[in-house]
């Protein structure tokens, strides 16, 4: 059993590093979970009872996967790990950005960026991000009546 | 005759300018997005709804518009299954398998006009089913007392894991982290905060919609980035449209027979239109028999599964609306429109909110008409939509996104928020995870919770009280057997082999990217 | 037209610009709900009836169950004369039972209420309980033989009325008596047509719609007199000396002059006596319930000890 459970360990490494995470959130979410503050006004299931049902299966499931994974996905290489990376900041960095600096701006931006992730053409991505900024902005502000500011207060 | 005053009073409301306004540019917008493929009805409805409330629009405006972005979607999707072999939704799945072929042969323009027709018919007789059952039902939701529903919400989950997905470990791993998610934010009973790790902006909990938008929505542009915007150029071109009225009329009991089973199986919690497309599909076939060639391009092979799809989309509105509980991932989206408009979905909404229940019912039905006009004669359009290349409609997707949850809840924290979801929702779909349960899972959570907690407080704390009654216990019973028997019965009953890897892929995620090395 | 007033209204609340000088009312809670009706009526008829000279501005600041409305209040805008909050007994229940994280009554004024919602409680039609005190006779025999539903949490305001009538009635045992809290009224009604609970616990607004299908039977309103237009007897007459009514009304920062709260309480007495007012409570279920200024505030102060005796009495507070 745990022979062959070895020789699979190259096999659906996906699965198994996230059964590992999903094992060890578990078991921090039925900590937290143990040390909630209960309320006087006891009911006799309380506060604690289904979070740590809810951690108990995600254990299950979690080991689950660890042991039977399934067949590994088509992960992306590392070039695209990269771009994936540059996605996630961009848009953690448009969400910050979106209130101080209004919204044609930091939409031009992330837009273009984004359409460059997904294809390197600068031209089209700068037009992309300058048009649909504009664009949706006309559409959100006239046409729905939504309430964007457009540019940074004081300009 | 109930039925009948009823309907009157649905359409004065939905026949209005304005509301009819709504409803052609909810089923435009919808045809649309359905077609798109990465963009299915759960995805398009989740980007508008934050929008539709920014917008301040009433509950029954709302509503008339959102559904009609879920049914046009719903015939939206079969455009880019017959044109690209791409499903535009997860249910538009087996439409690929017949309608693919017949577009390669010449003959798209038929298939699209033929899948429009089988899309009415099977929207329009549950539609009418709706109307005529959901009021029956509505009177049963008597009979459900906190335990009942601890154990339906169970069912729901249980068949969404156990016939909807391949692996059910992920599928209930799904559905747990859902719930777990749920559980964040102040406790209803002891008023406490519960996981928030002390963070105020945690303290009302997690919004479903910054779910629903990240998990859906936000997750196609890393699923786009990963694979370089392949899959959004046109297969096959379409040079003419004309009416096929023969094959209309070859097809008419193949509509009909897969309307009614797609109906009732959208009517089973957690089910929904992708098993109603895989049932009538498969019907379909053991009726034709091998002669029947289905699988090569024939008419009653896209037919079926549209005239299913599309009665099991309405179907699913009837445990929603009558009990709460939503038999789809599309349902969910919808019931979280309910929830935000503080509309409570069940018995007492047929009571309570005659307007909206049949001003829906009475706008669905004329969405339909709408959707057969604009789907038959004006399918030129939306093919032309197909040409959008991704590399522009991502990055609108994503700032719709945005500008919809930022509108409704003005807070920085939920759009990081959406982003995190927007990256598991793409690391679920990796690890072919299913999102959907997620979703059900934020969204029963707490109602789930509660009802075992009030069980127990009725009860004064005895187990066995959970079990008490024939209902609970027969809910029990298939939940077990609904997650259960697919471990057996997948071993018997093969899923027919698509020409594509797609099948396992939700919501029309295009083809993965060929590795060079 | 209604749609662009309620988009720009909304835009006017996002983009935080406003002109300087307009009052404002925040709604500590999303649109749709009490307190955000609370504020565009009141708001509008003050308008409306030239109480203010510019609109209201209307502000949906949820959070905390009113908490970030009112601690944005205390903290940042203690003096800002042209401010107010939407209030209702849920707010006097949450300072109560010290949910506002610390926070308490006397760090706001309590301007004054203009109508309410009475309480009531309800039973199927079929039950054998034909009076209030049926019911509460057979409480006091075994407590935990009627469970309660109601449309707020277990400690909240629906339940609070049901332990004040036990109190009234002489039951001692408050904690055993079974409450369970579901999705509002509706909901509470169905369980108990439905026998899952004996008796439902809400507002009048709430039940209005049932007792019209015949699936409900009152058995007594909480408020002073009968409500006009229902056959419904109050606790009162049946002996039981409770008043337990949902008002409506508004709070202002506390550092504001006395001029000026009294100037408030004089527009909302004002907008009390409106034809507008009088129609958007016929409409809305509300009774007439009109308390402004020290009369108000002594009457949020008796309610709040009262409610925090009877919380810690059931345990929801130490």
């Amino acid at each position: 059993m745990r022979g062959a459970t070895r020789v699979n360990l190259s096999k659906g490494k996906g699965d198994r590093l996230f059964g590992v995470v999903v094992v060890l959130g578990a078991l921090a979410y039925a900590n937290a979970a143990l040390n909630l503050q209960v309320g006087f006004l006891t009911d006799p299931v309380g506060s604690k009872t289904f979070p740590l049902l809810v951690a108990g299966v995600c254990l299950i499931c979690g080991l689950v996967m660890v042991l039977k994974p399934d067949p590994d996905p088509k992960f992306p290489s590392g070039a695209t790990w990269g771009l994936m990376a540059v996605a996630v900041l961009t848009l953690v960095a448009y969400a910050y950005m979106l209130k101080p600096l209004g919204f044609l701006l930091p939409t031009t931006v992330a837009a273009a960026i984004l359409s460059y992730l997904i294809e390197p053409r600068a031209k089209f991505a700068a037009l992309a991000g300058i048009g649909l900024s504009i664009g949706l902005f006309v559409l959100f502000r006239f046409v729905l009546g939504l309430g964007l500011v457009g540019l940074p207060r004081g300009l | 005759m109930d039925i009948l005053s009823n309907l009157a009073l649905g359409f004065s409301i939905a026949l209005s300018p304005w509301t009819l306004m709504l409803a052609v540019i909810g089923c435009f917008i919808g045809t649309i997005v359905g077609a798109l493929p990465g963009l299915g009805p759960s995805n398009g409805v989740a980007l508008l709804i934050p929008i539709t409330f920014s917008m301040g629009l009433d509950a029954t405006a709302a509503l008339v518009l959102l559904t009609s972005v879920y049914y046009g979607a719903m015939y939206g999707g079969r455009i880019s299954s017959i044109l690209l072999n791409i499903p535009g939704d997860e249910p538009a799945m087996m439409t690929t398998l017949d309608g693919y072929p017949m577009a390669r042969a010449g003959r798209a323009g038929d298939a699209l006009v033929i899948s429009g027709v089988a899309s009415f018919v099977g929207a329009l007789f549950a539609t009418i089913a709706l109307a005529l059952v959901a009021p029956m039902l509505a009177r049963v939701a008597y009979l459900f007392g906190p335990a009942e529903y601890f154990a339906l919400y169970l069912l729901a989950f249980s068949t969404l894991g156990g016939i909807a997905s391949k692996n059910q470990a992920k599928a209930a791993l799904a559905s747990a982290i859902g719930l777990g998610i749920a559980m964040i934010g102040l406790d209803n009973s002891s008023g406490f905060p519960r996981f928030t790790g002390g963070n105020l902006h945690l303290a009302d909990g997690v919004d479903f919609l910054v779910a629903i938008v990240g998990l859906f929505a936000v997750s196609e542009v890393f699923v786009f980035i990963e694979s370089h915007g392949k899959g959004s150029a046109i297969g096959v071109k379409l040079d003419r449209v004309t009416i096929p009225w023969r094959d209309i009329w070859v097809t008419r009991w193949t509509m009909l027979r897969s309307s009614v089973l797609g109906f009732i199986a959208g009517v089973l919690p957690g089910a929904g239109a992708s098993l109603g497309s895989f049932l009538t599909y498969m019907m379909e076939k053991s009726i034709a028999g091998p002669k029947g060639g289905f699988g090569t391009g024939v008419v009653k092979g896209v037919a079926a599964p549209e005239a299913g799809n599309n009665s099991a989309a309405g179907g699913a509105l009837v445990p929603m609306l009558t009990l709460g509980v939503p038999g789809s991932g599309t349902t969910a989206v919808l019931l979280a429109v309910l929830m935000t408009l503080n509309i409570t979905p069940g018995p007492t909404l047929f009571a309570n909110r005659p307007d909206v229940v049949w001003g829906l019912i009475a706008s669905l039905l004329i969405a339909n008409f709408v959707l057969l006009l604009m789907n038959v004669p004006l399918v030129k359009i939306f093919v032309k939509v197909l040409s959008v290349p991704a590399n522009l409609l991502l990055p609108g997707v994503m700032m719709v996104s945005f500008v919809g949850i930022y509108s409704l809840t003005g807070s920085y924290f939920d759009l990081l928020l959406m982003v995190a979801f927007g990256v598991m929702g793409w690391l679920f779909r990796k690890l072919d995870i299913p999102t959907v349960p997620v979703i059900l899972g934020i969204l029963l959570g707490n109602a789930m919770e509660n009802n075992l907690r009030q069980a127990m407080t009725l009860s004064n704390g005895e187990w066995q009280y959970l079990f008490s009654s024939g209902i609970s216990i027969t809910l029990w019973s298939a939940a077990v057997l609904g997650f259960v028997a697919p471990l057996f019965l997948r071993r018997i009953i093969k899923r027919p082999a698509t020409p594509m890897e797609a099948m396992g892929e939700h919501e029309g995620t295009p083809p993965p990217k060929q590795r060079t090395d | 037209m209604t749609h662009t007033l309620r988009a720009a209204t909304l835009a006017a609340a996002l983009l935080v610009v406003g002109a300087a000088s307009a009052a404002e009312c925040i709604a500590p809670a999303n649109p749709g709900g009490g307190w955000d009706f609370t504020c565009r009526q009141i708001g509008k008829i003050m308008y409306d009836i030239g109480e203010v000279d510019q609109p209201v501005q209307v502000t949906n600041m949820a959070g905390a169950g009113g908490g970030l409305a009112f601690q944005t209040v205390v903290n940042e805008r203690t003096d800002d004369e042209d401010l107010m909050v939407a209030a209702s007994v849920a707010t006097v229940t949450r300072l109560a039972q010290n949910a506002y994280g610390g926070a308490s009554a006397d760090q706001v004024r309590f301007v004054g209420a203009i109508g309410a919602d009475p309480g009531v409680i309800v039973v199927a039609a079929d039950s054998p309980y034909q009076t209030l005190t049926d019911l509460l006779d057979a409480m006091k025999e075994d407590p935990s033989s009627i469970a309660f539903a109601g449309g707020s949490a277990a400690g909240g305001f629906d339940h609070l009325k049901v332990l004040q009538l036990a109190q009234a009635h002489g039951i001692e045992d408050l904690r055993s008596i079974k409450y369970i809290g579901v999705d509002g009224g509706a909901d509470a009604i169905t369980q108990t047509v439905g026998g899952f609970t004996q008796g439902m616990t809400g507002d009048m607004s709430e039940i209005v719609g049932f007792i019209e299908s015949g699936e409900v039977r009152p058995l007594a309103v909480l408020s002073e007199d009968r409500v006009e237009g229902f056959d419904i007897p109050t606790a009162r007459e049946q002996g039981v000396d409770v008043i337990g009514v949902n008002w409506r009304g508004l709070y202002v920062p506390k550092d504001i002059s006395d001029e000026r709260f009294q100037e408030w309480a004089d527009k909302l007495t004002a907008v009390a006596e409106s034809d507008e007012w009088k129609a958007a409570m016929a409409a809305n279920g509300l009774a007439p319930f009109t308390r402004v200024a020290d009369d108000f505030q002594a009457f949020v102060d008796e309610s709040i000890a009262s409610q925090a005796e009877l919380s810690r009495e059931i345990g929801v507070i130490q």
